[in-house]
């Protein structure tokens, strides 16, 4: 008798897990959607794909597959778009010019969702079907996938349908020669911007910030994507004009000038544009005018001042690497042999130099140690 | 003509129908076709991803030869000015409604005929000049229709229209789903081929509809919650996306069943076991007995 007990509890907790596995309902893990057998290779990577182990495929549906680094230049100039062509000529996409655009957006990201691991960026047709039929509902073919592209940002700014704006309509149906040379190469076209801006602030005790665009450009050496990060083609090119364009899109001056204090950009008047004599009395003429700022303070970030003497900057002055004639005096033979220190004591190059280490009386400037030439 | 044959044939069976009715078999379905196939097709529409090109407009005129200007002609976007609805040369056309929140691109939703599931129109046609293909679009079929237009007052959405200026041989006009190419394995309506956003995708209703479903739940902020179709008029064989309440696209708020079931089932409840006339008979019968009237009671006086 116990034995029989003893045999159907072992029964009941044998039978036990088997029945609750059973009861528990297995989720599908497809969901709703229900895919085409065919077609199992699209999202797993091997033969047998199990709930535990799905080998899932990186799914660039899904986004957040770009990798590496790109720049703008590497991509092609010009992409002919012509996969398609039927009722329309092939577009010619200037690639580059869009690339410097998204550059200040999202980067190349903006349009290629996905990249492989390596970092190769492959053309949409690879995933992207040019037959409509071919490819699962959830997926745009690649009409779809090149209109989503590019109508979603052009409507933002053009306000109109136009397919012509990209598209010229194929004659009698057939596909013409595309000429590229009036396209290639150039970059965005210049933008006229004004020289210099004048906002009024709230700021009582300096109300004006003058903003110099032409000296920031060619003085300053910033690049457009310095300050225009993130600002989109809209703000510029919105014809319907909906927005007042607003600063909220640039980076603003405290990226650059964040250490200094605020009378540096705000005054009573509108400020002149800058002129480093004018502002800390030294002059940069003749030699520095055409130096980049950066070449002598450093970064915007870690400015620097220097110090005023040249051996700070010049230390690789010494006699016979030195074109003495670049300063508008030719040596003699007697005094190119020297030291620079023999007459420019503490190579204190800014300051006169001085005679008295080999002559009893100063002679300098009434008498020279060579003749006058023209800089240079 | 075949159709009037075909035509002979309908009301054959609709006889056949009323003595199977008397015989007390449910015909409830008998007067709008066959059953669906489970696999029939449809469309989805996602307005989200409309631009308002009118490129539908054009493949659709062009592939049904209606008049139609140029594919350039399409670009014009002053019509959209209007609200305009499908007439007897557009059996589709696009409306723009206003930017959603925080866009500067104005919306856009395309009209034409829905295809419903239990379509009023077939239900109202008098000689089945409307069928509902077991596959999906909602058929006309010129030959057999007899002009009474009872489609057109039928219709929920207002959607077929009438060639008044043709006067000899008026059709009624609407959207055939491209049923006479569609059927051919891979091929796809027109619009759908045409449009360049890829915002109407073709396939099986019930695919599309876990699709639509899909794309609610990735983009939860892009759509409302809702596919217009799934469940308007009984179902229809387009559904729609959009980012706002449908009535405000013109689309009108539907009860979940087709007007079709009411008309219906009031008619096929009257002649459920030929008790409509038998009632009426029995009526007429209860007064003449109670006026003291035998049905040859006039015609004597009238000798006299």
């Amino acid at each position: 008798m116990p034995r029989t007990i003893v045999i159907s509890l072992a029964l009941i907790l044998a039978i036990a897990p088997m029945s609750t596995l059973a009861s528990s309902p297995v989720e599908d893990p497809h969901g709703t959607w229900r895919p085409e057998p065919a077609a199992c290779n699209q999202c797993h990577a091997c033969e047998k794909p199990s709930p535990e182990d799905p080998c899932l495929v990186a799914c660039p549906r899904h986004g957040g597959h770009f990798y590496g680094e790109h720049v703008v230049d590497e991509g092609p100039d010009i992409v002919i778009i012509d996969q398609l062509a039927d009722l329309y000529e092939p577009v010619v996409f200037a690639h580059r010019l869009h690339a410097g655009m998204a550059n200040m957006t999202g980067g190349c990201e903006n349009c290629h969702h996905y990249s492989e691991e390596s970092g190769t960026i492959p053309p949409c047709r690879s995933c992207h079907d040019a037959d409509k039929q071919a490819v699962d509902l959830r997926m745009p073919a690649l009409k779809g996938a090149y209109h989503r592209q590019c109508i979603n940002c052009h409507l933002d700014w053009a306000h109109e349908n136009a397919c012509g704006f990209c598209h010229e309509q194929a004659n009698g149906g057939g596909v013409g020669d595309v000429d590229t040379t009036d396209i290639v190469g150039i970059p965005h076209p210049l933008i006229e911007a004004t020289d210099q801006y004048n906002y009024e602030t709230s700021y009582t005790e300096g109300p004006t910030v003058s903003f110099h665009h032409t000296d920031h450009v060619e003085e300053f050496g910033l690049q457009c994507v310095d300050c225009h990060r993130g600002d989109s083609c809209k703000s510029c090119h919105d014809t319907g004009a909906h927005e007042v364009r607003k600063l909220d899109h640039v980076v603003t001056c405290g990226a650059c000038h964040a250490e200094r204090n605020c009378a540096f950009c705000h005054s009573v008047e509108p400020r002149d544009r800058f002129e480093h004599n004018a502002r800390v009395g030294w002059s940069l003429e003749p030699y520095h005018e055409t130096l980049d700022c950066r070449t002598c303070h450093g970064e915007p970030q870690q400015f620097r001042t220097p110090t005023g003497k040249c051996a700070d900057c010049h230390i690789h002055w010494e006699t016979g690497s030195f074109n003495h004639r670049s300063v508008g005096l030719a040596l003699n033979e007697e005094h190119a042999e020297l030291d620079c220190e023999d007459c420019h004591a503490d190579r204190a190059f800014q300051h006169p130099p001085t005679c008295e280490a080999c002559h009893d009386e100063p002679l300098y400037p009434e008498q020279l140690p060579g003749e006058k030439v023209s800089r240079r | 003509m075949s159709s009037r044959r075909e035509f002979l044939k309908f009301t054959g069976a609709a006889a056949g129908g009323a003595v199977a009715a008397a015989a007390g078999v449910d015909a409830a379905m008998a007067s709008t076709g066959p059953p669906l196939d489970p696999d029939r097709v449809g469309v989805l529409c996602d307005f989200t991803l409309c631009v308002g090109c009118r490129r539908c407009e054009w493949a659709c005129s062009s592939s049904n030869e209606l008049p139609h200007g140029d594919l350039a002609d399409y670009d014009d976007t002053t019509p959209l000015a209007n609200m305009r609805r499908p007439d007897a040369t557009n059996l589709t056309v696009i409306n723009r409604y206003p930017a959603s929140q925080g866009q500067v691109k104005p919306f856009h939703a395309k009209v034409n005929c829905l295809h419903c599931e239990h379509p009023a129109c077939v239900s109202a046609c008098l000689v089945q000049a409307l069928k509902k293909d077991p596959h999906g679009p909602v058929t006309y079929d010129a030959g057999a229709c007899v002009g009474c237009r009872y489609c057109m007052t039928a219709c929920p959405f207002q959607i077929p229209a009438y060639e008044y200026d043709n006067a000899f041989t008026p059709r009624v006009m609407k959207c055939s789903l491209c049923a006479e190419r569609t059927s051919e394995a891979g091929v796809m309506p027109e619009c759908v081929k045409m449009c360049p956003q890829e915002a109407m995708v073709y396939g099986r209703r019930d695919q599309l509809l876990d699709l639509a479903h899909e794309r609610i739940a990735t983009h939860p902020g892009r759509y409302l919650d809702h596919v217009y179709g799934a469940r308007e008029c009984g179902g229809t064989s387009w559904l729609y996306l959009a980012d706002r309440d449908f009535t405000e696209l013109d689309l009108p708020d539907m009860p979940d069943v087709s007007p079709a079931e009411l008309t219906e089932s009031l008619q096929h409840g009257i002649f459920k076991g030929f008790s409509g006339p038998i009632m009426l008979f029995g009526l007429i019968a209860v007064i003449m007995k109670s006026a003291g009237l035998r049905p040859d009671d006039r015609l004597e006086d009238d000798d006299e």
